[in-house]
């Protein structure tokens, strides 16, 4: 197992406390194409930050790759997001004024990896995703699929043990998306993990696994054989 | 570390308006701080160049003055005259710290002529040595010495610009004759001098032909070596006031009887004042900096507002908190040493100039040479290298509490 949640829960303070996430049980195994689902205020937001280690739960394990994530200090937290996931964002949260190349080294660069070596890497990645000839276009310079493949290919550079994104197609139009899916889907075929939390039901369909959330509690599962030749496990409601 | 400077180059140049404005006001501070401290080197160079040579420093000017009590059967209000044979008695009372005592006649009106020309700048009696301590340069022949002044010898000095007048040039006059008070006198040297036109000559041989051998001065120039620190100077001068009292009869702690004007204790205390003032330039430049600082520190904190979710991005993919801060802290040593050092240049170029404007003027009497030396550039670079690390710190810190959920939030 890559991810396993065991009776995870959160609680935002405040004058009235907010149990956000109720005791989440969650079992991803490596090689899995998984969506998240839910509506807003569900908490697929706070399981997302929770997953990706960028913010803290209250009580239960996470164990991520076999490490538990749990009161880690911040540069143990940041070091774990740079070796272990590669997060792809709704927004592509490219960095503006840096071009392609630098935008996909920038992990590196935290790794403390040299230039000449992180800008090699880069290229390769870039390569990967059919963008060598954008290597050195600033983001401003990119379709909103070319930003959102540069952002894949940054999330692969540190080969990371697991891809998180979040709304990975929102900005894009119908077209696009189906181009960005493919590439998940590709990655995916190649053994990657990959997490995408969507509202989407179009990306969801093209995962091999849906996990709904809903009230800070996950769905149960049903699988059942979808219209496709895979199998595909949705909630009963579904 | 060379791509710490490029990350730092592709932010700041990302944001050049800013940038530029910021630095301008950091450059504009150490443009002022320069400028100061150059100001205060001036007033400096030109204090040590007015009081040069250790000789004229350990010297104690007395001059005549009024009792102000009455004592041994005298009124107050006598008027003290020195005399020539206050020397002897004053060198061998004080064997120790006193080498000589020096005095001085004038006879201003007197003509220096040759067959063709004459001059009006006057006689000048003088003792052997004490033309080093009126700073004068011997530009030819020789300076009068202790036998010129113990023959009565009739030598003479001339100042340059008399010497040209009356022969042509400095060197043409030496061993020539010239005709004083009805006497032929044998020019020996010539000198220069800042101010005067005076023309030296032994002050026993002019002392005898004005008032007839021993008589009344208006003043005593005592060289005391053995003067070392302010202790050494006070006392000595308190020796002199009542070494004279008891040769003039008057109280010993009778201050308007002479007066006494220590050159050495005054240079120590000079110095000092100049080292307070050198103190306080450094405070007003670097308070004038701090405007400057201030300024950086404020933009720093606009940038980590601006940029908050580019550090969560940074946060997100990796950064850890510590890199946030470094990167924060360094731009702020970049901005302000870059326009800093601008400001140096500018500032160094601008005290050149002024120098050179000023350098052979009546200014230069006040400020000489205000030019900054390696040394400051170097303590400037330090407080660049600080004052930018301070600037930084307060946004860095608040940079690095920026949580990589903001990645996350669009903006």
């Amino acid at each position: 197992m890559i991810i396993t949640l065991n009776d995870v829960n959160k609680t935002y303070p405040g004058a009235v406390p907010l149990h956000v996430l109720k005791g989440i049980n969650l079992e991803i195994d490596r090689g899995e194409l998984v969506a998240i689902m839910g509506a807003s205020g569900s908490g697929k937001s706070t399981l997302l930050n929770i997953l990706g280690i960028l913010d803290n739960y209250d009580t239960g394990t996470y164990t991520l790759n076999g490490t538990l994530i749990r009161d880690l200090s911040e540069n143990r937290a940041a070091e774990l997001r740079n070796k272990l996931i590669g997060f792809v964002f709704q927004s592509f949260n490219l960095i503006g004024y840096k071009n392609a190349v630098e935008n996909v080294a920038l992990p590196l660069y935290y790794q403390g990896v040299g230039r000449r070596q992180r800008n090699r890497l880069a290229m390769e990645q870039l390569e990967r995703m059919g963008l060598a000839d954008r290597a050195h276009h600033l983001p401003g310079e990119l379709s909103g699929g070319q930003k959102q493949r540069v952002a894949i290919a940054r999330s692969l550079i540190t080969n990371p043990a697991l891809i998180l994104a979040d709304e990975p197609t929102g900005a894009l139009d119908s077209r696009t998306s189906k181009e960005v899916m493919q590439v998940f889907r590709d990655l995916n075929a190649e053994g990657m993990t990959i997490v995408i939390v969507t509202h989407d039901p179009g990306v969801a369909a093209q995962c091999k696994r849906v996990i709904r959330i809903s009230d800070g509690l996950i769905v149960p599962d049903n699988t059942i054989t979808a219209a496709g030749s895979t199998t595909v496990t949705t909630p009963d409601n579904a | 570390m060379l791509d710490l400077f490029r990350e730092i180059g592709q932010t700041l140049s990302n944001n050049k308006l800013r940038t530029v404005l910021t630095g301008i006001a950091v450059a504009w501070g150490i443009l002022m701080l320069i400028i100061l401290v150059s100001i205060s080197r001036g007033v400096y160079n030109s204090f040590e160049s007015n009081t040069a040579g250790s000789s004229a420093q350990a010297t104690i000017n007395i001059y005549s003055g009024t009792t102000t009590k009455a004592f041994d059967g005298f009124k107050e209000g006598r008027f003290v005259r020195l005399h020539t044979r206050d020397i002897p008695h004053i060198v061998d009372s004080n064997p120790e710290m006193v080498s000589a005592v020096h005095t001085t006649i004038s006879v201003d009106s007197a003509k220096v002529e040759n067959i063709h020309d004459y001059t009006t700048n006057g006689l000048y009696g003088v003792f052997p040595g004490s033309l080093d301590l009126e700073r004068c340069r011997i530009v030819a022949g020789r300076s009068i010495n202790t036998l010129d002044n113990s023959e009565r010898r009739r030598s003479i000095m001339l100042e340059k610009r008399n010497a040209e007048l009356l022969f042509a040039s400095a060197d043409s006059a030496i061993g020539q004759t010239v005709k004083s008070l009805g006497l032929a006198w044998t020019v020996i040297g010539v000198f220069e001098h800042d101010w005067s036109r005076n023309n030296y000559v032994p002050f026993n041989t002019l002392m005898r032909l004005a008032k007839g051998g021993d008589g009344y001065v208006w003043q005593l120039t005592v060289v005391a070596p053995g003067m070392t620190d302010e202790h050494s100077g006070r006392k000595l001068e308190e020796k002199l006031r009542s070494d004279l009292a008891a040769l003039h009869h008057f109280a010993p702690d009778d201050n308007g009887a002479v007066w006494i004007y220590n050159r050495f204790t005054n240079y120590l205390s000079n110095k000092k004042g100049l080292g307070y003032l050198d103190i306080a330039i450094w405070v007003i430049g670097v308070l004038t900096m701090l405007s400057g600082i201030v300024g950086v520190s404020n933009i720093m904190f606009v940038s980590v507002r601006e940029r908050t979710h580019e550090i969560g991005i940074r946060r997100a993919i990796g950064a850890k908190p510590r890199s946030i801060m470094l990167q924060v802290v360094s731009e702020s040593v970049a901005i302000t040493t870059l326009f800093g050092y601008i400001g140096v240049v500018l500032g160094m170029l601008l005290t050149q100039i002024a120098a050179g404007l000023i350098a052979d003027t009546p200014a230069s009497q006040g400020i000489k040479d205000p030019t900054v030396d390696i040394g400051i550039a170097i303590k400037v670079t330090i407080v660049l290298i600080i004052a930018g690390a301070i600037a930084g710190l307060a946004p860095a810190i608040k940079a690095t509490k920026v949580k990589p959920v903001e990645a996350l939030r669009d903006e």
